[in-house]
């Protein structure tokens, strides 16, 4: 009788079956390798491709030059007669039709005096409609005058005793520098999404507050009813669980439309499952013995829960809260992409515009926010505990 | 007066906490009891206000029977029973008031009570608790800023605002140094001789339970091995309950 078994010898049995685990977990590398397509030394090869975009991402459309414009309007009846014509100055800036008036289909010149030497000039009509409709451009030479050829087309005639008028825009870039059209964009965006996350935070809690003592063994007790909603409890939390943020989003943007409220609806879902079970898991590591004690001293079970269950988890509530409001700012820019407004979506749109510098600018702003969230939440938690 | 007749707890897991056990405590007593860790004690004290259900038995306090009494009448006989514990149950967050108050949620109104509102003459009964312990000072410290000798105060507050007839410590000392054990024995002493409360305390050091009880029980194994005066514990009854190869260690 050998009573020592685990001095015995393997059996090759043992053996063999050892080998044959060892090729089949190589052979699913193998297989896993090919069906991923890997092929590591193209990081290296292919990496010029990547230069251009990292590049602009590098250097984020942050600041512009602004710019300045400048314009002139005259009158200018087509056909003639059919308005007043404009009285034209001697001296100063102005424009300066060839003929005062004329008919559709004809072809004048304009001309520019005295106006900002090397500038460019965009011609429009000004229609009596309140259209405006494009016309030609120019430049002014040195000593600020300039000279185009402007069609009539019939759309610029007089409607109705209202005749167009000829606008002469001047435009130039001004010396100093300005935010970015991109960077005020992502800042109100970046500032809409913080503020998407904080508003799917407190939903998430206000829901998940109750909701969490349903799922504490030690608030339901062990009696019939409170099993079964502990169970049930659970079981929703989980299956919530289980759904993730960007399903969520895609959801909620084809029931409530694109934009930041099927984004707070979606992040609200997924922040109560998670909440939820963080907040039971902290009533049931509470110290029981003062619920203990206040039901010794003829408390019913609401007020053992408000005078000796509240006041220990109210701190790591609030720290869970604010961690969740950290972990939204972070989901929002994903849930953007499918639909959820904020940051996302404007990162998305610039993508897809292949204005990787400005979509620069709005990957450095969430790199700051969630950076200053992150600070901001850990030094919040590390006074609450 | 409170008869306990035939007391018996088997937990779910078949240990035998309590085992016919049966005596009766005269009004006005300082009832001990002494005995190893996992003899009963514990279990014998919480099975009078029901913190833990007992398997059989009675328990009558003034006539009425605890053991039968529905959830309702159990929460108005518990306002009648004062509990401290070994590990003090504040609420360590809470100020000391708040901890004080908690012991009067059994009299007031349930609803304005989650609200924090209490009426003006249990806030006044709170601040006398607190003075007859001598703690008022700390009424507005968080709980847990206090030492633990004070936190015990706190416990025995509490379990004044109760005015109860009868009560419970379950090892009100075991977490102390000998010293303010002292102190924490004498305040119970002092409302067990100054307001006739009857009092049950769980002891693990004889000599403390010599120099505070007016009778002792002893519990080994959850059967009562001795009913009588401090004084008629002798060597003999000693090693009965403690077994033989226990010394006595003093405690003054």
């Amino acid at each position: 009788m050998d009573n020592q078994p685990w001095k015995k010898s393997p059996s090759p049995w043992k053996y063999g079956r050892s080998a044959l685990l060892a090729v089949v977990i190589i052979a699913a590398y193998i297989y896993s390798f090919r069906v991923t397509e890997l092929d590591l030394p193209r990081l290296v090869t292919d990496f010029p491709k990547a230069v251009p975009i990292l590049q602009d991402f590098l250097t984020p459309d942050v600041l512009a030059r602004g710019e300045q414009t400048e314009s002139y309007v005259i009158n200018y009846p087509v056909p003639c007669g059919s308005g007043q014509e404009a009285e034209i100055p001697d001296s100063g800036p102005r424009i300066v039709p060839s003929v005062p008036c004329s008919d559709p289909k004809t072809t004048i010149t304009v001309e520019g005096f005295d106006l900002r030497p090397d500038t460019k000039v965009q011609l429009r009509w000004l229609l009596p409609d309140g259209r405006r409709l494009r016309s030609a451009r120019a430049t002014t030479d040195g000593n600020g005058h300039f000279n185009v050829e402007v069609e009539i087309r019939p759309i610029v005639a007089a409607k109705e005793g209202n005749i167009s008028q000829l606008e002469a825009e001047l435009q130039w870039e001004s010396t100093g520098l300005m935010p970015s059209e991109a960077l005020k964009i992502t800042f109100a965006k970046i500032v809409e999404t913080v503020f998407m996350a904080l508003m799917a935070t407190t939903f998430a809690c206000l829901v998940a507050f109750p909701v969490g003592f349903l799922g504490a063994r030690n608030i339901m007790g062990t009696g019939p009813v409170g099993t079964v909603v502990y169970y049930i409890a659970r079981t929703i939390f989980n299956l919530m669980r289980s759904i993730e943020a960007l399903v969520m989003a895609v959801m909620f943007a084809i029931w409530l439309g694109f934009g930041p409220f099927a984004g707070v609806m979606a992040m609200t879902v997924v922040t109560v499952a998670s909440l939820s079970k963080l907040f039971s898991e902290a009533i049931e590591s509470i110290d029981p013995g003062p619920m203990e004690a206040i039901v010794a001293a003829g408390g019913n079970r609401l007020q053992a829960i408000v005078y000796a269950v509240f006041p220990q988890v109210i701190p790591p509530f609030i720290a869970f809260a604010i961690y969740h409001w950290d972990i939204n700012v972070r989901i929002s820019t994903i849930i953007g992409f499918v639909g959820g407004g904020g940051i996302g979506l404007q990162l998305q749109t610039w993508i897809n515009q292949l204005a990787y510098n400005k979509a620069g600018t709005a990957v450095w702003a969430i790199v700051i926010v969630v950076t200053i969230l992150d600070n901001l939440s850990s030094q919040i938690r590390k006074r609450l505990v | 007066m409170l008869e306990i007749k035939n007391l018996t707890k088997v937990y779910d897991d078949g240990t035998v906490a309590l085992d016919n056990v049966s005596f009766t405590v005269q009004d006005g007593e300082f009832l001990v009891i002494i005995g190893l860790s996992g003899s009963g004690k514990s279990t014998l004290l919480r099975c009078i206000n029901r913190l833990i259900e007992p398997t059989s038995g009675q328990i009558i306090l003034d006539g009425v029977d605890i053991t039968a009494a529905s959830p309702a009448e159990l929460r108005r006989i518990r306002r009648d029973i004062g509990m401290i514990f070994q590990h003090f149950n504040l609420v360590k967050r809470s100020t000391v008031m708040r901890n004080v108050l908690a012991g009067r949620l059994g009299y007031v109104n349930p609803w304005l009570s989650l609200l924090g509102i209490f009426p003006k003459e249990d806030k006044e009964r709170a601040w006398k608790a607190l003075e007859l312990v001598g703690i008022a000072e700390k009424a507005y410290n968080r709980a847990d800023a206090l030492s633990g000798g004070q936190q015990q105060r706190v416990g025995i507050a509490r379990a004044l605002m109760q005015e109860p007839k009868l009560l419970l410590a379950d090892e009100p000392v075991s977490a102390l140094d000998p010293a303010t054990s002292h102190s924490v024995l004498k305040y119970i002493e002092l409302i067990n001789r100054e307001r006739g409360v009857t009092v049950m305390c769980s002891l693990h050091f004889l000599s403390l339970a010599r120099t505070y009880a007016t009778r002792i029980i002893a519990l080994k194994d959850g059967k009562m091995m001795f009913d009588g005066l401090p004084e008629e514990i002798d060597d003999q009854r000693f090693k009965e309950i403690y077994g033989e190869e226990a010394v006595r260690v003093e405690v003054n």
